[in-house]
């Protein structure tokens, strides 16, 4: 297999791992912002979801008290930004960046969590569910980062290979006209 | 030559993102499928009515019925957590928004099997309960959880916490009653294997564990909160009072 065709098929692996890293953050975000059963779309249902998931986040003990409310108000819009980045395909390399340091940063509290045997759910994709156990940390750790880290290594990649082309294109254009 | 090259090279890549545009299209429509289930998850409301006790309990409550949230505590009085739990946010929801009418506050009995006295003192709780006394034994039980953790002996801080009077008739309900106690073990376990000299109190603690078992309590502290009828998804933890506060405020403004 040449270089090119390596190439075209890292652009479409690529391609696949961001869109549903993507909607993996979006969903993510929008199960938190979810307002419960039978309350519209407003600001205050809004509000309470995401109090809901800042009692989830002070149950991980893990933040001072003062960090949890931020928290659990910025991070699903990080989530947001993040999903939609990542599908946008705009500078991958970062946003692939940022995706790997927040997985591990979730797979961290959760090992965090079970390691010191809190009973606490994950919260992840919105309240409830069983406390976080192995399956949980599997499922981010077997399956959302390695989307993210082939990602990173990707994007690395063909970044490397597209500056060394255009630096042999470079090279190669006053050799033709001398 | 060049032109028919660079043609050629033009269509392909008109091609090639057409193909990309047609799976980032494809994902999207994903995107959605995902959205929409995400947006139309279960509630557990019905889960949580099934939950609600049918045997008329003691009253283990505090505020008015009526009030628009109501909260819903399975605890252990032996357990750290939930003294911490009590301590640093229970007590301040009953002094703040219980007092307003804003919450219905509703204790559970969930002792679990491995603190040795946790079923006797939820046999006194209930106890004082029947007798209108139950803020006052929870208050103690709380305070003296490591003096009566260590030798058992519950009654002297019940007797301590309410007038003689009212402390008789507990003992009266309490008279005949041995441990070992209904305890919290797995679901499968009746929480009745093992007693030996039952209390006239006991079926209300096992309907309190079963209900606890219903909202998959792992543990306690646990809490369900209900607005207007609706419940939230179960906390199997404590969870500190600025966060409980808020969430209070929110479901407030709604």
């Amino acid at each position: 297999m040449d270089s090119s065709s390596r190439a075209k098929i890292w652009k479409w692996v690529l391609l696949i791992c961001r869109v549903a890293l993507g909607v993996i953050f979006l969903v993510a975000a929008v199960s938190k912002m979810r307002p419960l059963e039978g309350l519209p779309w407003t600001v205050a249902s809004v509000k309470t979801s995401l109090a809901m998931f800042a009692m989830g986040i002070d149950s991980y003990q893990i933040l001072p008290q003062w960090a949890v409310t931020p928290v659990a108000q910025y991070l699903p819009l990080f989530e947001i930004f993040l999903g939609l980045w990542l599908i946008s395909g705009i500078a991958l390399r970062i946003s692939s960046i940022f995706s790997t340091l927040a997985l591990c940063a979730f797979i961290a509290a959760m090992g965090s969590v079970w390691h010191r045997g809190l009973t606490v759910t994950c919260g992840c994709f919105g309240q409830g569910g069983p406390p976080i156990g192995p399956k949980d940390m599997m499922r981010d750790g077997f399956l959302f980062l390695p989307l993210s880290v082939i990602l990173l290594v990707g994007s690395f990649l063909l970044a490397k290979k597209s500056r060394a082309r255009s630096a042999g294109a470079g090279a190669a254009v006053p050799q033709t006209g001398s | 030559m060049m032109a028919t090259i660079s043609g050629k090279s033009a269509s392909h890549g008109t091609v090639r993102t057409a193909i990309r545009g047609g799976i980032a299209f494809a994902m999207a429509l994903l995107c959605g499928a995902l959205f929409s289930s995400a947006l139309a998850a279960p509630g557990q409301s019905a889960k949580m009515a099934k939950a609600s006790p049918s045997l008329a309990a003691p009253d283990k409550s505090y505020g008015v019925k009526s009030a628009p949230i109501k909260m819903e505590v399975y605890s252990d009085y032996q357990c750290p957590h939930c003294r911490e739990f009590y301590d640093e946010a229970l007590t301040r929801v009953i002094r703040e928004y219980v007092s307003a009418g804003k919450v219905y506050l509703v204790h559970h009995d969930f002792p679990l099997a491995g603190h040795k006295y946790s079923g006797e003192a939820a046999r006194w709780a209930n106890a004082c309960a029947e007798v209108g006394q139950f803020d006052a034994a929870e208050a103690a039980l709380y305070d003296h959880q490591d003096q009566w953790g260590a030798d058992g002996d519950i009654g002297k801080y019940i007797a301590a916490s309410m007038p003689v009077s009212d402390f008789n008739r507990v003992q009266a309900i309490m008279k005949g009653s041995a441990m070992p106690a209904p305890q919290a073990t797995v679901a499968s376990l009746d929480p009745m294997a093992g007693v030996q000299h039952p209390c006239s109190m006991d079926p209300y603690i096992v309907q309190d564990i079963k209900a606890g078992y219903q909202i998959g309590a792992p543990g306690t502290p646990d809490f369900v909160i209900t607005y207007k009828g609706q419940s939230l998804k179960p906390i199997y933890s404590s969870v500190s009072w600025p966060v409980l506060k808020q969430l209070f405020d929110t479901l407030l403004k709604q």
